[in-house]
């Protein structure tokens, strides 16, 4: 820094000190812009990363296809099992396809209860989904073709269950039926639960079993599934996948499925995002035109006030350059701080969005950044004319003002 | 001390200036055509009654206005060529100005103050307070370099103001009224500073109504009505 900044600055400090009380209510325009600023945009970007969290958690590279919703009296219908291996053989680039049954159900062993999902899958199921073994294995192809009573469990299902020691080889039981353990999922980020169109499933939660062993039950199509996921080997090739998963399914059970793709989730999310973005950043301006257009007056007060000074540092050999420099240092300095306090009462009120609307937030450091150079824009724009104004002063003029 | 030989051109020199200003539609004209020569190391007293044009010709030899006509040279340039910036320059460099009101920027301290022409100058930072110091120790008011100028005298006022017109070692020393804000025996004292510091070499012009005061300057100039009533020398 040169040396005449340092000296601005510090000089400017003290004109502002000179009067707190008029300083502070001029900056509360910016801090409260600012603040605005930094907490609406922490909540776009705590969906933002849920959105990505959740995608990430079913994979840009998946499509799921659920049965038609029911209509109003009918039983809930289920897919064909043989729809999983049609799939495979037509849609292109496939890279795994897995049927799901799914049920809601409690979890017992050596005393202990849970509640868990129950998801009863193909070993195909690993890759679809983008399991991850922390103990043991999964389920493997023999599992599924000889009915085999075994179990793979989720992390919380385990610390449920299995506080202490090492579920492997142990027995669960999962409505009535004895499942042994063989093995134990990764821990994964758990997917919060909100209103939204992807709501992953927490795996947490889950104890995956072989298809055929999670009972149906009579009064429902028996070989039926739930949902049938597949992954495709290049995620541009969702949706052409979905369309056809689409038609497929339509033909063979006479109703339009709902199919689910995550990518165009994303998409759609960005879209939102967008307006959002949008809607935040006018709010913004115009609070902090508000704030700007404040500090504009106080600097115009301050100039008047001390046009003497400006007189008497012209005739000591200020260029008008230099006049105009201290009042845009001050104005700045002014703005900055309220960019500063700004900044941190967003992040408090990010904090207690959070808290107290249980909305995700989260605040990019660029953001804060971003916020320090807006203030510093508002600083020297809306302290540019009183800046100019003071600059222009006749200095004989301005010597002889009281 | 005797007239200084013709060939050392001098300081300033003004010729037919004139300073007319518009108010609306009228034209006021506060110096209808004066010519001085001031030279080095002179000391030079402007007096003339309210009205006559001293504060303007003050204005212009200080560089902070300019002549509507007629020429203006320091140093032997001509000051109507010199642009905003240059004109700045020679003020801050050249320029010393003693106000009647002292001029104080009340929120730094002196030192601070006699540091102001300093920024100005572009001087490294590390000289400015060896240098404020130095001009205050001229003045006599070294020990009153870190108090508030609402915490000084009038005389001490006056002093630091001083203090800030010498920083620069100007060739020039502008006084306008300096002991007129100050009670008799501090406006002595203050008069007596200026002798001083013209004894010592300065080029001091002082602009007062005081006749006591006037007397003190080798070479007094009277205006009224904007011209050169009379000029006495002794």
């Amino acid at each position: 820094m040169s040396p005449a900044l340092v000296v601005l600055l510090r000089l400017g400090a003290r004109s502002l000190r000179l009067h707190k009380l008029r300083s502070s209510l001029s900056i509360l325009g910016v801090v409260f812009g600012v603040a605005a600023v930094v907490a609406m945009s922490s909540v776009g970007e705590g969906a933002r990363r849920e959105t990505l969290a959740q995608i990430a958690a079913l994979g840009i590279d998946t499509v799921t296809v659920k049965p038609p919703p029911p209509q109003s009296g009918e039983p809930t219908v289920s897919l064909p099992l043989g729809t999983a291996d049609s799939l495979r053989r037509i849609v292109p680039g496939v890279r795994a396809v897995a049927p799901l049954r799914v049920a809601d159900l409690t979890a017992d062993a050596g005393g202990r209860t849970t509640a868990v999902i129950a998801l009863g899958t193909t070993p195909a199921y690993a890759d679809a989904a983008r399991l991850e073994i922390a103990a043991g294995r999964f389920l493997a192809d023999l599992d599924v073709t000889d009915r085999k009573r075994v179990a793979v469990l989720g992390a919380s299902v385990v610390r449920a269950l299995y506080p202490l020691e090492s579920p492997l080889g142990e027995s669960v039981r999962l409505a009535g039926d004895w499942y042994r353990v063989i093995g134990v999922l990764q821990e994964r980020a758990s997917p919060r639960a909100r209103g939204t169109a992807i709501r992953a499933r927490d795996l947490n939660r889950a104890v995956i079993v072989p298809l055929p062993a999670l009972d149906r039950g009579a009064s429902r199509q028996a070989d039926g599934v739930d949902e049938i996921v597949f992954r495709l080997a290049a995620p541009e090739a969702v949706v052409s996948a979905a369309v056809v998963a689409q038609a497929l399914v339509r033909r063979t059970t006479g109703a339009a499925p709902e199919v689910v793709v995550p990518r165009e989730i994303l998409r759609q999310r960005e879209r939102t995002q967008r307006v959002f973005n949008v809607v935040t950043g006018a709010v913004a301006a115009i609070s902090l035109l508000v704030g700007g257009i404040g500090i504009m007056n106080i600097m115009l007060a301050s100039v008047a006030e001390r046009t003497r000074e400006v007189g008497v540092r012209r005739a000591l050999g200020a260029r008008r350059r230099d006049v105009a420099a201290q009042f845009l240092v001050e104005s700045s300095l002014l703005t900055v701080t309220g960019g500063l306090l700004g900044s941190a009462l967003g992040l408090v009120g990010a904090i207690l969005i959070q808290a107290f609307a249980g909305w995700p937030t989260a605040v990019h450091p660029l953001m804060l950044v971003v916020a320090l150079v807006v203030a510093l824009g508002i600083g020297i724009g809306f302290g540019f004319y009183p800046a100019w104004h003071a600059a222009g002063l006749d200095p004989v003029e301005a010597l002889r003002r009281e | 001390m005797p007239p200084a030989p013709e060939p050392e051109p001098p300081l300033v020199a003004l010729r037919d200036v004139v300073r007319a200003y518009s108010r609306g539609a009228s034209r006021v004209v506060a110096l209808a055509g004066v010519s001085l020569e001031i030279r080095s190391g002179e000391k030079l007293a402007i007096m003339g009654p309210s009205g006559s044009g001293k504060t303007t010709l003050l204005s212009i030899l200080g560089c902070l206005d300019r002549a509507t006509a007629g020429e203006h040279e320091f140093e032997g340039r001509s000051v109507a060529t010199l642009d905003d910036d240059e004109l700045s320059r020679l003020r801050n460099r050249s320029i010393g100005f003693v106000f009647q009101a002292f001029h104080l920027i009340p929120q730094l301290t002196v030192a601070e103050n006699v540091e102001t022409p300093l920024l100005y100058e572009g001087a490294s930072l590390p000289e400015w307070r060896p240098r404020a110091l130095r001009a205050l120790e001229r003045v006599g008011l070294a020990h009153r370099a870190e108090h508030r100028p609402s915490e000084l005298s009038g005389g001490e006022a006056q002093r630091a103001a001083i203090a800030r017109a010498l920083v620069t070692t100007p060739q020039l020393l502008l006084a306008d009224e300096p002991t007129g804000n100050l009670d008799t025996a501090t406006g002595e004292e203050i008069a007596s500073l200026l002798d001083e510091l013209h004894a010592r070499g300065a080029t001091v012009v002082l602009v007062t109504h005081n006749e006591r005061l006037g007397r003190r300057a080798e070479r007094v100039v009277r205006l009224r009505d904007g011209r050169v009533e009379s000029e006495e020398r002794r």
